[in-house]
C-alpha cells in the first residue's frame, strides 16, 4: 500500500516537473519572440510588441473586445484532425525504432484514395465515407509495406526509403490528377466534386471546419493508446524499439513486428488523409505534399511517442500556428517567426538537462518526506507495541 | 589521524531521480595502500557509493575528501585527474572497436590530427598487458572477445589512465577460479606498489583472502568497518543479510529420465579461423543438472550461442526432444520449452528502458493466461509479476519501475525469474548467479535443484568452480573447444583434478568422454 502511494507521489512529481518544464520552455520561446518582434518593429515598438504577443497568446481564444471567439477555437480544433492522425502514425513507428517518415506521403495518398471513392463509387450515405476511409487506410498500408519489407528482409534504411516514397507518391497523384481525373470545367486543377453523401458532417455549423472527424481522431487516440500499452502487439512494438536483441531472444518475431509497426502507421496516416479530405473539402485539389506528416513528426516527438499525449501536442501546434497567423495578419509580424518559435520551444523540450536541477530538488524533497514518514510510522509502531506490552 | 586516509566520504546521502535513497548518511574511509572491501546485498548501494567517488553521480549531501583535500568530483574526468579509476559492474566498452582502441579511448595517442594511432595504441596495450600480467588480444574487436577478457580490458583501461586508487566493482563475477587467482596475485602486487584498491564482491572467500578491511552496507546505510582478520565469513553474511546463510544446497541423487537435449558433433570455426567447437557431443536428460566447467574462452560461450541460435555452427546437430533447434528462430526454440539465462544480461537479458513488468512477461506475452481476447489481462499480469518479484526477492518499489534503475544483482534476478518460470523443459543457465548476493544465490541454487528434481533438464555453465561442482549431478570439462573430461558423479571430485583437465594437462580417452552421450 505504502509503495503504491510512493509510486503515485513519484508520478505526481514527474508530472509537475513536465508541466513546469513545458511552461518554462514556452516562456523562454516567447521571450525570444518578443525580442525579435521588438527589434523588427517600427513606430511604437512597445505597444506593437504587446499587441503582437497578445495575438499570439490569446488571439485564438478572444476577440479584441474580450468576448470568446468560438470560430477561432473551432478552427484550432479542426486543424488538429490531420496532425493527430499523423502524430499517432509516427508514434507507432518511432516506438518500434522505425524512423519511417512516410506519414507525409501517406496522408496525401489517403486523401487521394478516399477522394476517388467519394467521386466515383456510388454507395449510400453512411456507408460511403466509411468505405472510402478504410480504402485509404488499406492503400497507405500497402504503400508502407515497401519500406517495411525492405527493412525487415534486407535491412535497408526505412528512413531514406520512406522519405523518397513521399515524393514518388506525390508525383504519381499529381500525374493522375492532371492527366486523367481533373474536372476540365474548373479554373484550377481539381477532381470532380464529391458526392454529397461522401462528406463527413460538421460538428458545429459555424463555418469552421470542425467536423465529426475530430471525434474520430480522439477515438483513434484512445484505440492507439490501448493498442500500444494493452495488447501484446503494441507491447512487441515497444520492446523491439527499446532493445531489438532482447525482443528476438525473448522469442518475438522481430521482422513481423517491424513490418506491423509501419503498416499500422500507414493505416493511421491513411485514415487521417481520408477524414481530412472528406471533412474539409468538396473536391480533391492537393497538388503538393500537405505538410501534415512533418507536423506529425513534431507532434510525436513532443508527445514522447506516447499516443495519449498526441492531442495535447497537436493542440499546441495548432494553437501556435493560429496565433502566429493572427499575429502576422493583424500586426504584420513575419510568419517565419513561427519557425523560430517552434525551434526554440523544441530545443528546450528536447534538452534532457534543462531544469534537471529543479527536478532533483523535487525528488529529494519527496524522498526526504518519504523517509520521514517511514520513520514516523516505525516510531508509531514501536510506541504501539510498547503500549501493548504495558497493557 | 585523518592523513592516513586517501579517501574519505563523509555523511554521504544519495537520492536518485526516481526517489530511491540508495545511500543514507554513509561514512566510508580508505587507508593508503590497503585493499578495502565494500560489501552488502544486492541493492545495498555499493555501486552507487562508488559511482559518486568516480564522479559519475553526485551526492545529494555529504563531502568527499581525496588525499586530505576536499574535492568536488563533478565528472569522471575530475576523478581520473585525482588518480581514481573504476572498473564497472557492467562493461563500459565500445563493442565495435578493438581492444587497443578501447584502451586509449578519450586519451588517444594521435598520429596526425583526428585518427587514432593504431600502432601506438597496440603498443601501449601490450606494454600494460605485460606489466600487469593481464593477457588480452589488442587487435580483437571487443564484441568478439569473451567476458573474462573484457574484464581484463576494463582493469587495464583504468591503469593506463594512471589510477592510483582503483575501484573494482565485482571484477571477479565472471572470472574462473584460475583467472581470479591470477588477478588476485596482481592486485596484491599493485597493493605492494602502493596502489589503493576498493573491492566489491559477493564472494566471501575472496574477501577473506585478499582484503585488509571492509565496510558493510545494508539498505543504504553503513553497518560499520571491520578488520578482515577479526571477522569470520559467517559473521559477515549475518551483518549483510541479517541472518545465517547456507550456501551448501541439499539435493537428493538425480534420477535421470529421457534424453532432452542431444548434441552431436557440433563444430564451429570463428572468424579468425580458430576452431572454437570441435566435435562436441553430449546428451542431457530429464531431471539432471549437467555442469560445464572450463576456463573462459574454451568454447562454452560458443556452445550456448549455438543452442539458442545466437550463432550458427559449421557442422553438427542439436535436438530438443527429438526436434532440431539449430538455425531455427528463438521463438521456435522457446516453444520447445528451452529457457536461457544469458551470460551478458545487459545485452539480451533485458530491455533497459522498459519496466520490470514488461521485462518479466517478454517470453510469455502471447500466452492465454495473460490475454483476454486481443487485450492484455492486466490483472493476471500484475498478479504474476508481483508473485515473481516476491519469490525472487527483487528489490524494487513496484513492477512498474524501470529495470535499468535496479542494482546489478536485482537485474539478474529479473532475468532469472523470467527464465525459470515459464515451465521450461530445458534451462540453459549461463552464470545464473553472476553478481547476486549470498542470500539470493542460495535461493537461485535451491530453485535450480528444485526444478531439476521436478523433471527439468538443466545445462549449467559457470565460471565459479564451486558452483558447478556443487550443483551439478554430472559434469563435463571443456578445453580447447573439446570435451576434455566427463564425470558421471561430482561428489568425489576435487579442485585439483578439475584444474588439470581445465588447463589441458590431462584429457580423458574418447571412450570415456563418449559416456556423456548415454548411448
Ligand atoms: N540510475 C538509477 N536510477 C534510479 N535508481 C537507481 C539507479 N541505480 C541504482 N538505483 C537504485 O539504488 C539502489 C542501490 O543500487 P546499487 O546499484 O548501488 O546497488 P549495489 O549495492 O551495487 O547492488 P548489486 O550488488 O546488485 O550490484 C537500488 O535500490 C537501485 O534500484
Ligand atoms: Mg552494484
Amino acid at each position: 500500500m505504502n509503495e503504491k502511494k510512493a509510486m503515485q507521489a513519484a508520478r505526481r512529481r514527474s508530472l509537475t516537473f513536465t508541466l513546469v518544464r513545458g511552461a518554462a520552455a514556452i516562456g523562454i520561446a516567447l521571450l525570444v519572440a518578443a525580442v525579435l518582434i521588438f527589434v523588427s518593429a517600427d513606430g511604437d515598438r512597445l505597444a506593437h510588441t504587446g499587441e503582437a504577443l497578445r495575438q499570439l497568446l490569446i488571439g485564438p481564444l478572444f476577440r479584441s473586445n474580450g468576448s470568446i471567439n468560438v470560430k477561432n477555437i473551432c478552427d484550432v480544433l479542426a486543424a488538429m484532425i490531420p496532425t493527430i492522425f499523423t502524430g499517432l502514425a509516427t508514434c507507432v513507428m518511432f516506438s518500434a525504432n522505425q524512423f519511417n517518415l512516410g506519414a507525409e506521403g501517406g496522408i496525401m495518398l489517403g486523401a487521394f484514395v478516399s477522394a476517388l471513392f467519394a467521386v466515383y463509387v456510388p454507395l449510400p450515405a453512411g456507408v460511403l465515407p466509411v468505405v472510402a476511409v478504410l480504402a485509404a487506410a488499406a492503400a497507405v498500408s500497402v504503400m508502407m509495406l515497401i519500406p517495411a519489407v525492405l527493412k525487415a528482409k534486407l535491412g535497408v534504411s526505412e528512413m531514406v526509403n520512406s522519405l523518397m516514397l513521399n515524393y514518388v507518391v506525390m508525383y504519381l497523384i499529381k500525374y493522375l490528377l492532371n492527366t486523367h481525373l481533373a474536372d476540365k470545367t474548373k479554373g484550377q486543377i481539381q477532381s470532380y466534386p464529391f458526392q454529397e453523401q461522401a462528406r463527413i458532417a460538421p460538428l458545429i455549423d459555424n463555418g469552421s471546419m470542425l467536423t465529426w472527424g475530430f471525434v474520430i481522431a480522439l477515438i483513434f487516440v484512445v484505440l492507439t493508446s490501448l493498442f500500444m500499452y494493452r495488447t501484446r502487439w503494441g507491447y512487441g512494438i515497444r520492446m523491439i524499439g527499446i532493445n531489438q536483441d532482447f525482443a528476438r531472444y525473448s522469442g518475438m518475431n522481430v521482422a513481423a513486428i517491424v513490418i506491423l509497426s509501419q503498416v499500422l502507421g500507414g493505416a493511421l496516416a491513411g485514415i487521417g488523409g481520408g477524414v481530412e479530405m472528406l471533412g474539409r473539402y468538396s473536391a480533391y485539389s492537393w497538388n503538393a505534399l500537405p505538410g501534415y506528416g512533418w507536423t506529425g513528426i513534431t507532434v510525436a516527438i513532443l508527445a514522447g511517442n506516447n499516443p495519449a499525449f498526441v492531442p495535447l501536442a497537436a493542440f499546441f501546434m495548432a494553437y501556435l500556428n493560429k496565433g502566429c497567423l493572427l499575429m502576422s495578419t493583424y500586426c504584420g509580424v513575419p510568419s517565419q517567426l513561427i519557425d523560430i518559435l517552434q525551434a526554440v520551444i523544441f530545443v528546450f523540450f528536447a534538452a534532457k538537462q534543462f531544469l534537471a536541477k529543479y527536478r532533483q530538488r523535487l525528488v529529494v524533497k519527496g524522498a526526504q518526506e518519504e523517509l520521514a514518514a517511514q520513520k514516523a510510522a516505525a516510531a508509531e509502531a514501536a510506541a504501539e507495541t510498547a503500549e501493548g506490552s504495558v497493557k | 589521524m585523518a592523513e592516513e586516509y586517501v579517501v574519505q566520504m563523509k555523511g554521504i546521502t544519495k537520492v536518485y531521480p526516481n526517489g530511491i535513497a540508495a545511500n543514507q548518511d554513509v561514512d566510508f574511509n580508505v587507508r593508503k595502500g590497503e585493499i578495502h572491501a565494500l560489501m552488502g546485498e544486492n541493492g545495498a548501494g555499493k555501486s552507487t557509493l562508488m559511482k559518486m567517488l568516480f564522479g559519475l553521480e553526485q551526492p545529494t549531501s555529504g563531502e568527499i575528501w581525496v588525499n586530505g583535500e576536499k574535492v568536488n568530483l563533478s565528472s569522471p574526468a575530475v576523478a581520473i585527474s585525482k588518480g581514481i579509476g573504476m572498473v564497472h559492474q557492467h562493461f563500459m566498452l565500445v563493442p565495435s572497436l578493438t581492444v587497443a582502441e578501447n584502451m586509449v579511448l578519450g586519451m588517444v595517442p594521435k598520429k596526425s590530427g583526428l585518427f587514432i594511432d593504431q600502432k601506438k595504441a597496440v603498443e601501449i596495450t601490450e606494454e600494460y598487458s605485460r606489466k600487469f600480467n593481464l593477457e588480452v588480444d589488442p587487435n580483437a574487436k571487443v564484441m568478439d572477445i569473451p567476458v573474462g577478457m573484457k574484464q581484463k580490458v576494463e582493469i587495464l583501461k583504468a591503469l593506463v589512465r594512471g589510477a592510483k586508487i582503483l575501484i573494482l566493482d565485482e571484477p571477479t563475477a565472471v572470472l574462473t577460479t584460475q583467472e581470479t587467482t591470477e588477478l588476485f596475485r596482481e592486485l596484491v602486487n599493485l597493493k605492494n606498489q602502493g596502489y589503493t584498491l576498493i573491492f566489491i564482491s559477493h564472494k566471501l572467500n575472496e574477501i577473506m583472502e585478499i582484503t585488509d578491511r571492509m565496510t558493510i552496507l545494508r539498505g543504504g546505510k553503513s553497518m560499520g568497518v571491520h578488520e578482515t582478520k577479526d571477522v569470520t565469513a559467517e559473521e559477515i553474511s549475518r551483518l549483510m543479510v541479517g541472518r545465517d546463510v547456507v550456501l551448501k544446497v541439499q539435493k537428493d541423487k538425480a534420477q535421470p529420465g529421457d534424453e532432452v537435449l542431444r548434441v552431436r558433433d557440433l563444430e564451429y570455426v570463428n572468424e579468425w579461423g580458430k576452431k572454437m567447437l570441435d566435435k562436441v557431443s553430449f546428451s542431457l536428460r530429464r531431471g539432471e543438472i549437467l555442469g560445464i566447467a572450463g576456463v573462459e574462452g574454451n568454447g562454452q560461450k560458443e556452445l550456448v550461442d549455438m543452442l539458442f541460435h545466437l550463432n550458427v555452427p559449421n557442422a553438427g546437430t542439436a535436438t530438443v526432444n527429438g526436434e532440431n533447434i539449430l538455425g531455427v528462430s528463438q521463438r521456435k526454440i522457446r516453444e520447445k520449452g528451452v529457457s536461457l539465462v544469458p551470460e551478458d544480461r545487459m545485452l539480451y537479458g533485458i530491455a533497459g528502458a522498459a519496466s520490470i513488468q514488461e521485462n518479466m512477461i517478454a517470453d510469455r506475452c502471447g500466452s492465454k493466461r495473460l490475454n483476454k481476447g486481443p487485450m492484455f489481462d492486466m490483472k493476471s499480469i500484475h498478479a504474476e509479476v508481483d508473485q515473481l518479484i516476491q519469490d525472487y526477492t527483487v528489490l524494487c518499489k513496484s513492477g512498474s519501475q524501470r529495470v535499468d534503475n535496479l542494482s546489478g544483482g536485482n537485474i539478474q534476478k529479473v532475468v532469472v525469474a523470467r527464465e525459470f518460470s515459464n515451465n521450461p523443459c530445458l534451462i540453459i543457465a549461463d552464470q545464473p548467479t553472476r553478481g547476486i548476493d549470498v542470500g539470493a544465490t542460495e535461493f537461485i541454487r535451491k530453485k535450480l535443484v528444485e526444478l531439476s528434481r521436478a523433471g527439468v533438464a538443466v545445462l549449467l555453465v559457470s565460471a565459479d568452480l564451486n558452483e558447478v561442482m556443487e550443483l551439478s549431478d554430472s559434469l563435463m570439462v571443456m578445453c580447447g573447444g573439446r570435451i576434455a573430461a566427463y564425470f558421471e558423479d561430482t561428489s568425489e571430485l576435487s579442485d585439483e583434478v578439475m584444474g588439470e583437465y581445465m588447463l589441458g594437462l590431462k584429457r580423458q580417452t574418447p571412450e570415456e568422454v563418449r559416456r556423456v552421450c548415454h548411448e
